[in-house]
């Protein structure tokens, strides 16, 4: 019985990497996040699009670095100590670093857990957003992967 | 059967069976009594047969097995090669590659059926066998459809070695008889109830000729039924029966054949179930001669190609190894940078030893990596012959195709991609280059046009050049054409130079044919070609002279992977420059800098070159001050130069080549990036874009 009970949790949780970008915390679904990187060096890329701050050198593979921020429409990023990269991997596109404020813990949120209906068209930083998990008294905006891969950039 | 694990394989040994027919007809064209080549052409034929057997592609099969047909009565000098048939061969051979293509897309053959090519076969082989004396043609066509025999014995003709067996045989005191098994047609292990038979009817006698061949028939590569000679001592019957003892044998025809075999399988039409005709003539005194089977035996052996000694490694494992190579050398360069920078804590000799070593062995280990993804650029040209000979036909004039240098080695990668760029301008030499036989003559040409390709290593690059003795560009022409199409002004024009102009042919959508024929001139052309072959880092150049002939010149990068290159530093950002498209570095004082059309030049030493900023360019701050003199990279690309400004000059470095991703684009000035030896990423300049 207690093993069955596990199994269903397990089916319907997922776990996110909680991370502050200005004064809001965001999840990126863990499936996609292949290794969290200190700050490094990034080397810029003249003419690329303004969101890339540049190019680094993760282990003998050049990956592409973003700015969430920029492109989200917020202020410059401010590298602190606490700043990372989080370096996703997709499919097809190889891997893609997104600089991050602060990397606060991992969550696993049960998909009740998670509001769908909070997210609307029509704010512009929505795009970005499929939904808002509840992590007791924390909100934590969970983002659209494919949105952040995506060409499109906000204006 | 699950075949599709080896459709991968099938696709690549059927190209190049492909190819090897191709390229031995080409031969016999030349060299029509060549034994040889007609050995390999119907070796190769006959793999291909096979091979499509056993995939399943009936149609594929099936027009094979016909050229197979062809292909062995050419070999045992039933039918002479002519241009008629090296023709239909060749229509097959595109029939073929059509099925492959088909294979290729859907994994399925399509429902082409190639009638028409398959009668023509067919009806070359009937009349050969008209002229050839030995068999009334009729007989000849049943031959060929096995299908519709009735289930009589199975004349077949025989080759000289089997001649010579059967001969022998004779001579042995045997009796040689002739059989045709048919096996039922549910039968699932056909091969194996041949295997029966033969050894039920060896038991009297030395089976002498095979039909099919016995790999073949060990194989399964025959429909419901297989024949046999088989030299013997025992009456007819004994055999026969001992034949159709084996169980899932539907009949068993069979004759003695006599010393005039022809005369035998005239009067003897063989009915139905054993009424043999002679059948126990005459009885033997000795036992089937044991020296019939050596010829036998030799015979089949000679039918096995000699096994190459390679190995087919996907494509993906060699680019694995290639980046684990890759990033040995970025550790070696890093520990090579420790050790000359924190001397003081690795100055032991010993240290410094290793790392040479260290040094010694990448660098080889590189070149070995390196020469593995190295393939011929044979795979690509090989084909050009035959479509020189093809294009000679529908243009209707008369060239000749000359290759050198065909086993110049490249990276795979470029191998792979150069083919259509030389192949359009191959076209380009035969439909515009060349003039027609009366122009020819009338300008003491020799009546057969010449095209050439000449391909060879030259430092860190390959030239192939492709070319022809024809017209030559009319630059004239081309002018009026530009101006006609509003791409230049008629001012612009009186100004361009020579070369200028022959420039103008690789803008896109210029094409120069007067008319549009199948060969070239829609306006894809020599656009495509450049653009071809700029994207794989090399350029293309062209000489011509009206009356006399047209070369381009095409310069490949050996290797895309790792290069050569200039690190120089543009304020505190570092840059590779590919060391092939660097010609000299100057120091130019500013006050040498004169300006044409508002635009920064340098005069040096008679040529005018402009002068490239680099920090403006990359969209780098500029400099507080300016320096008194300039540090200037001059760049060539072609015969145009640049000078590019840098800051500073940081040496020359073996470089990986990286590229940037999918995610940033936009981005032509920068064709990848690399990592230096202290783990810095530096970007690689692309300086055909600078120009």
């Amino acid at each position: 019985m207690a093993e069955n009970k596990v199994e269903i949790i397990e089916k319907s949780t997922k776990q996110y990497i909680v991370v502050q970008i200005g004064s809001e915390k965001y999840g990126i679904d863990i499936g996609y996040v292949d290794n969290i990187v200190r700050m490094q060096k990034i080397t810029r890329v003249p003419k690329a699009q303004v969101y890339f701050k540049g190019i680094i050198n993760l282990r003998g593979e050049i990956v592409p670095v973003m700015s969430i921020r920029t492109k989200m429409g917020l202020d410059d990023d401010v590298f602190t100590n606490a700043s990372r990269i989080i370096i996703l991997k997709i499919e097809d596109r190889g891997a893609l670093g997104v600089i991050v404020d602060e990397v606060c813990e991992v969550v696993t949120l049960s998909e009740d857990e998670i509001d769908r209906s909070a997210v609307s068209a029509n704010n512009a930083k929505d795009n970005f957003i499929n939904g808002i998990g509840k992590n007791g008294d924390a909100l934590i905006s969970l983002f659209e992967i494919n949105a952040i891969i995506d060409e499109r950039e906000n204006a | 059967m699950d075949v599709s694990q080896y459709l991968e394989i099938f696709i690549d040994e059927s190209g190049e069976h492909l190819q090897t027919l191709s390229d031995c007809i080409m031969t016999l064209e030349k060299e029509p009594d060549n034994k040889d080549t007609i050995n390999e052409v119907f070796r190769a034929a006959h793999s291909l047969k096979g091979m499509a057997g056993t995939m399943g592609f009936k149609r594929m099969q099936h027009l094979t097995h016909d050229m197979e047909n062809v292909f062995q009565e050419v070999r045992s000098d039933k039918i002479q090669v002519d241009s008629s048939m090296i023709d239909l061969l060749f229509e097959c051979l595109s029939a073929i590659e059509g099925y492959l293509d088909n294979i290729k897309a859907t994994s399925d053959e399509g429902t082409e059926d190639n009638e028409l090519i398959i009668k023509e076969l067919n009806d070359f082989i009937a009349k050969a066998k008209g002229e050839a004396v030995e068999s009334a043609p009729k007989e000849s066509a049943a031959e060929e459809k096995p299908k519709e025999s009735d289930g009589s014995f199975k004349k077949f003709e025989l080759s000289d070695t089997e001649k010579k067996t059967v001969a022998g045989a004779r001579e042995g005191g045997s009796h040689i008889y002739g059989m045709t098994v048919y096996v039922e047609k549910d039968c699932l292990l056909k091969a194996a109830r041949a295997f029966l038979v033969f050894r039920a009817v060896e038991e009297f006698g030395q089976i002498v000729v095979y039909r099919p061949s016995s790999q073949d028939v060990e194989d399964e590569k025959f429909d419901l039924d297989f024949s046999f000679y088989i030299a013997s001592t025992e009456p007819l019957d004994k055999i026969e029966a001992a034949a159709k003892n084996v169980s899932e044998i539907e009949k068993v025809i069979s004759l003695e054949i006599e010393e005039e075999k022809t005369e035998a399988a005239e009067s003897a039409p063989a009915s139905t179930e054993s009424k043999s005709a002679a059948a126990a003539s005459a009885p033997a005194k000795t036992a089937a001669a044991p020296k019939a089977a050596a010829p036998a035996a030799k015979k089949q052996t000679a039918g096995k190609p000699a096994t190459n000694r390679t190995v087919r490694v996907d494509i993906e494992k060699l680019d694995a190894l290639m980046n684990q190579v890759s990033e040995l050398i970025i550790a070696k360069n890093s520990l090579v940078s420790i050790s000359s920078t924190e001397g003081g804590n690795f100055a032991s000799q010993g240290f410094h030893e290793q790392i040479e070593y260290l040094e010694r062995i990448t660098t080889s280990l590189h070149e070995s990596v390196m020469k593995v993804r190295m393939v011929p650029i044979e795979n690509v040209v090989n084909k050009f012959p035959r479509m020189i000979r093809d294009l000679s036909r529908t243009l209707n004039k008369k060239m000749e195709l000359v290759m050198t240098g065909e086993d110049t080695e490249l990276d795979r990668t470029v191998v792979d991609q150069i083919g259509d760029p030389l192949q359009h301008l191959l076209r380009n030499s035969a439909d515009h280059g060349l003039e027609d036989a009366a122009l020819r003559a009338q300008r003491g040409k020799p009546e057969v046009g010449n095209i050439f390709l000449n391909a060879y290593q030259e430092g860190n690059n390959v030239i192939i050049q492709v070319g022809d003795d024809g017209n030559g560009i009319d630059t004239e022409a081309v002018k009026n054409k530009a101006v006609e199409r509003g791409i230049i002004t008629p001012e612009q024009a009186e100004a361009m130079s020579q070369k200028e102009i022959v420039n103008l042919l690789f803008m896109p959508s210029f094409s120069m044919a007067k008319k549009i024929t199948d060969i070239s001139g829609r306006g894809v052309g020599l656009d495509v070609v450049k653009s071809g072959i700029e994207q794989l880092g090399g350029d293309v150049e062209v000489k011509t002279k009206l009356g006399e002939g047209t070369t381009f010149t095409v310069r490949l990068p050996l290797t895309l992977a790792i290069i050569q290159a200039l690190m120089v530093e543009v304020r505190d950002e570092k840059y590779a420059i590919a060391l092939g498209s660097i010609s000299n570095i100057e120091d130019i004082p500013v006050k040498e800098i004169k300006y044409v059309q508002a635009k920064e030049v340098i005069h040096l030493r008679g040529s005018v070159i402009p002068l490239i900023r680099l920090d403006q360019i990359l969209d780098i701050e500029p400099r507080e001050e300016e320096p008194e003199s300039l540090t200037v990279v001059i760049v060539k690309r072609g015969d145009s130069q640049a000078g590019l400004v840098v800051d500073n000059l940081m040496g020359q470095q073996e470089i990986v080549i990286k590229s940037l991703g999918k995610y940033i684009n936009g981005n032509k000035l920068i064709s990848g990036a690399t990592i230096l030896g202290d783990g810095e990423v530096a970007l690689i300049l692309d300086v055909n874009t600078l120009m």
